[in-house]
């Protein structure tokens, strides 16, 4: 092993011993390749990219709601006597966009799981859309026991 | 149809002379029902303009070298008909995300070297001398790697990434599929060292599930399927007690 080679600490992706090309630097000096330069737009250019923003961006509104529900809750705690809901138009109205982005999140996330989740029954893989039901199902019998302990709390 | 004719363009990019990249109108006659783009580039280059590069050999989905953009997807152009498109021009550009060395020839170093760091191939801790017999699988133990497996590295899901076209350090898809073809082998025992590979921040945890590399593989691979299954085991290894033992 040459002195070279013994000093080298390869990162993870040098496991195999490469050297690690950059894009447009592979073909060494004097090259004069066109890099590549992602547009701006690259999102509105395929359904599927779109909608995969749209999917992303649901959860900038989710956190923002969130935030405001610790608020909420810190404001809680000060006692009944002094807490007031916040009850707005504006504020209902987000609350009730948010619901239908925090829907939105959760089927296509619930939707992947048989994508994702790999079980096998008796030696046999349980089909996908199996899985992705079950989910589905969980995730229905989840909403209905938290609706129930907070309506319980409620009363 | 002797006078039926496809309008093609071309990307044509010449490193000594041009600036950028630019589109070349071709008309060539569309003679055969069965032609595919790469015939039309064929007949370019026999016929048209002698200078226009780039990459085919099998011309039957095999090889993966003729991957091109078609109309702004990504295609193995021997599988792409021109009949599916015409009578509209066809748009045929170089693989996005990759840089452009001449025409449509893109450079793949980048994924070579990635491919190349997740040891795609078998490793075994200690190797059996051949006189003691073949590793035996049964058909279920192959159904589990099969699919990942058909992977034929034309780099398709690559250009069709956008995490990999806003991070080329990300390890992407077919490196991840072909990753995930040998960690689910009976046969194989390199699980460990292809991990660190695997798990690194630039490894599957940088792929947001865009899901588009498996709608445009030709070979019916899902490497995003590939991806996520990753994530779920390298985590449970990780939360599991004992996860680590193999």
């Amino acid at each position: 092993m040459t002195e070279a080679t013994s000093a080298h600490v390869p990162s993870p992706h040098n496991l195999a011993g490469l050297p690690s090309p950059r894009r447009g630097e592979g073909q060494g000096e004097g090259s004069k390749e066109y890099p590549w330069r992602m547009p701006a737009a690259w999102w509105t250019r395929n359904r599927h990219y779109f909608f995969y923003v749209v999917r992303e961006f649901t959860a900038v509104p989710l956190a923002l709601w969130l935030l405001w529900l610790l608020v909420e809750i810190k404001r809680g705690g000060d006692g009944p006597g002094r807490y007031a809901p916040h009850q707005s138009t504006a504020f209902v109205l987000f609350s009730f966009i948010v619901l239908l982005f925090a829907l939105y999140h959760s089927y296509t996330f619930l939707s992947l799981t048989g994508v994702i989740i790999r079980l096998k029954a008796f030696d046999r893989p349980v089909p996908p859309r199996l899985i992705t039901l079950a989910m589905f199902g969980l995730w229905a019998g989840a909403s209905v026991v938290v609706g129930f302990v907070l309506i319980w709390f409620a009363r | 149809m002797p006078d039926k004719k496809v309008t093609i363009r071309a990307t044509r990019y010449d490193p000594d002379k041009d600036e950028k990249p630019r589109l070349q109108v071709y008309e060539i006659p569309f003679y055969d029902e069965s032609m595919v783009v790469l015939d039309a580039l064929n007949y370019i280059k026999a016929n048209v303009d002698g200078s226009l590069s780039y990459r085919w050999s099998c011309r039957m989905g095999i090889c993966g070298s003729c991957g091109m953009m078609v109309n702004g997807t990504p295609k193995l152009t021997c599988n792409a008909f021109l009949r599916d498109y015409w009578p509209r021009p066809i748009v045929v550009q170089p693989l996005n995300n990759f840089p452009v060395i001449r025409d449509l020839v893109i450079d793949m170093d980048d994924f070579m070297h990635k491919l190349k760091s997740v040891q795609p191939w078998i490793i075994r801790k200690q190797e059996i001398p051949l006189g003691a017999g073949e590793h035996r699988q049964t058909n279920e133990q192959i159904d589990d790697f099969r699919q990942f497996s058909q992977c034929i590295n034309c780099m398709l899901c690559y250009a069709a990434c956008p995490v990999y076209g806003l991070n080329d350090e990300f390890l992407g898809p077919a490196a991840t599929a072909l990753a995930r073809r040998y960690n689910l082998d009976s046969r194989d025992q390199g699980l460990k060292q292809r991990l660190p590979v695997l798990a690194d921040p630039d490894g599957v945890w940088e792929c947001s599930f865009v899901g588009e590399c498996s709608v445009v593989c030709p070979k019916g691979v899902d490497p995003a399927k590939a991806i996520q299954q990753t994530k779920l085991d390298t985590t449970m290894r990780f939360v599991l007690p004992y996860g680590n033992r193999e």
